[in-house]
């Protein structure tokens, strides 16, 4: 995870510094500098993975209250609700106390008891487990790297450093309000996985994550699990906000039409309609009785696969585009180099995880 | 007259330190793009999208050996 700390930095400082330098969201920025085709590609398969993923962030927050005892018919449509009534300022403020719920996850790190030395040692050390570089390693490997870099959030990002409007004199916050985000990210990760490993180390098995909390409950305590089962609604809910925002500001941006939380439903129906849209029918789809979710989660296993390697690439493209940024914004020669290995690696991660969700037998011999 | 942020920051003692939200300050010029046209076709953005198309092009190999694999396993259990 520790690695993923400066990808997870350097990636998202490219989409800050394009933010602030054009005022625009990335999907704009791909249709005017590389035309019509790859930006319509970009915008439909972000619209896409961005609605499956959603699909599955209610599936979620369906899964975590119901193990609470609240029937998904309520809770779901009441999460859906909530995300669709926010004004900018107030929307951050709700997003930030969200976000700074999550340090939560460090108390169930504490309460699962995990051996400080050890932790410390796998946390600096990176090791192979026992079992060797299986198939299913790599693909755990892949999708924690899938979760940490999303498309979603370099869409996300940048329209919301362009709805917030953030100044050129705002750069050096923004980067330093990254650097601590990214910091957050791998640090509340390594929280969940303590907490996860405590199955890991009993060998319990279960079918989705809400019912680990139940399946640990006999080696830690109540409060763990209640509150294991909230921090699942809280990052499902976080999700859905982000997702959806990012989906209605990247194809308002497209399409012309006004995109902002700062303006009112009157002033920008089309864009507000986008976030209701998205939020309301990914909502509806979990509650349809035997909704195909495993289908709808390998689609965005497949579909990040496809849409991350091209939205780094246009990112980087349009970090080195003197035309358009200047020589003040574009990406320096060691930016380039760090970017370049960064987008080498996850293009050929991204691949073997879609190879892998699509042609699984190609693999088997060596696991 | 609205002042910008920077603006309101020189007229103040130095022993203030002015926040001014970014939507409570005027906005600012930004680079512009719409006079543009579409990117350079530079070496690097050329063998990028090369890559790019190649890299779809595999994918949609991929996928369309999935189908068949599928279809395989359908016709198998009739």
């Amino acid at each position: 995870m520790l690695l993923l700390l400066p990808v997870c930095y350097f990636i998202q400082e490219m989409v800050v510094r394009l933010g602030i330098a054009t005022g625009k969201g990335h999907a704009a920025m791909i249709y005017a500098r590389f035309g019509k085709w790859w930006g319509r590609f970009s915008l439909f398969d972000l619209m896409l993975v961005n609605f499956l993923t959603l699909v599955t962030e209610f599936a979620a927050i369906s899964l975590a209250t119901q193990q609470m005892g609240v029937n998904p018919y309520v809770s779901v449509p009441i999460a859906a609700i909530l995300l669709v009534t926010q004004k900018y300022k107030r929307w951050e403020r709700i997003t930030c106390v969200l976000c700074l719920l999550d340090l939560v996850w460090l108390v169930n790190a504490f309460f699962s008891h995990p051996h400080p030395i050890s932790v410390a040692r796998h946390a600096l050390i990176p090791n192979v487990p026992p079992g060797g570089i299986t198939s299913q390693f790599v693909f755990l490997v892949i999708a924690i790297i899938g979760t940490t870099i999303a498309p979603w959030q370099l869409f996300f990002q940048q329209s919301c450093v362009a709805d917030k409007r953030l100044r050129f004199t705002d750069l050096k916050w923004a980067r330093l309000d990254t650097f601590l985000g990214s910091c957050f990210t791998i640090m509340v990760a390594g929280a969940m996985i303590i907490v996860g490993n405590v199955s890991h180390e009993h060998g319990l098995t279960y079918q989705d994550p809400a019912k680990m909390a139940d399946a640990i409950l006999p080696f830690t305590n109540e409060f763990l699990r209640n509150a294991v089962l909230l921090m699942f609604c809280n990052a499902a809910v976080l999700g859905t906000t982000a997702i959806s925002l990012s989906s209605a500001w990247a194809y308002s941006e497209v399409r012309g039409w006004k995109h902002s939380l700062n303006m009112s439903f009157k002033d920008a129906p089309g864009f507000y309609c986008i976030y209701a849209a998205c939020t309301l029918i990914a909502a509806s789809i979990v509650l349809i009785p035997g909704a195909p979710l495993q289908l709808i989660i390998l689609g965005v296993q497949v579909l990040a696969g496809i849409i991350l390697p091209s939205a780094i690439i246009f990112l980087q493209l349009l970090l080195n585009d003197h035309k358009l940024l200047g020589d003040q914004w574009v990406n320096k020669r060691w930016n380039n180099a760090i970017n370049w290995t960064i987008v080498i690696v996850l293009f050929a991660l991204s691949l073997i995880l879609a190879a892998q969700v699509l042609a699984p037998r190609l693999f088997s011999a060596g696991s | 007259m609205a002042l910008s942020s920077t603006q309101l920051a020189n007229t103040m003692d130095d022993n203030y330190f002015l926040v001014v939200h970014p939507l409570d300050d005027i906005p600012e010029q930004k680079l512009k793009s719409e006079h543009l046209p579409t990117i350079d076709m530079t070496n690097s953005v050329r063998w990028s999208l090369i890559c790019l198309r190649v890299y779809l092009l595999l994918l949609i190999g991929l996928f369309t050996y999935h189908v068949f694999e599928l279809a395989t396993q359908l016709l198998a259990r009739k």
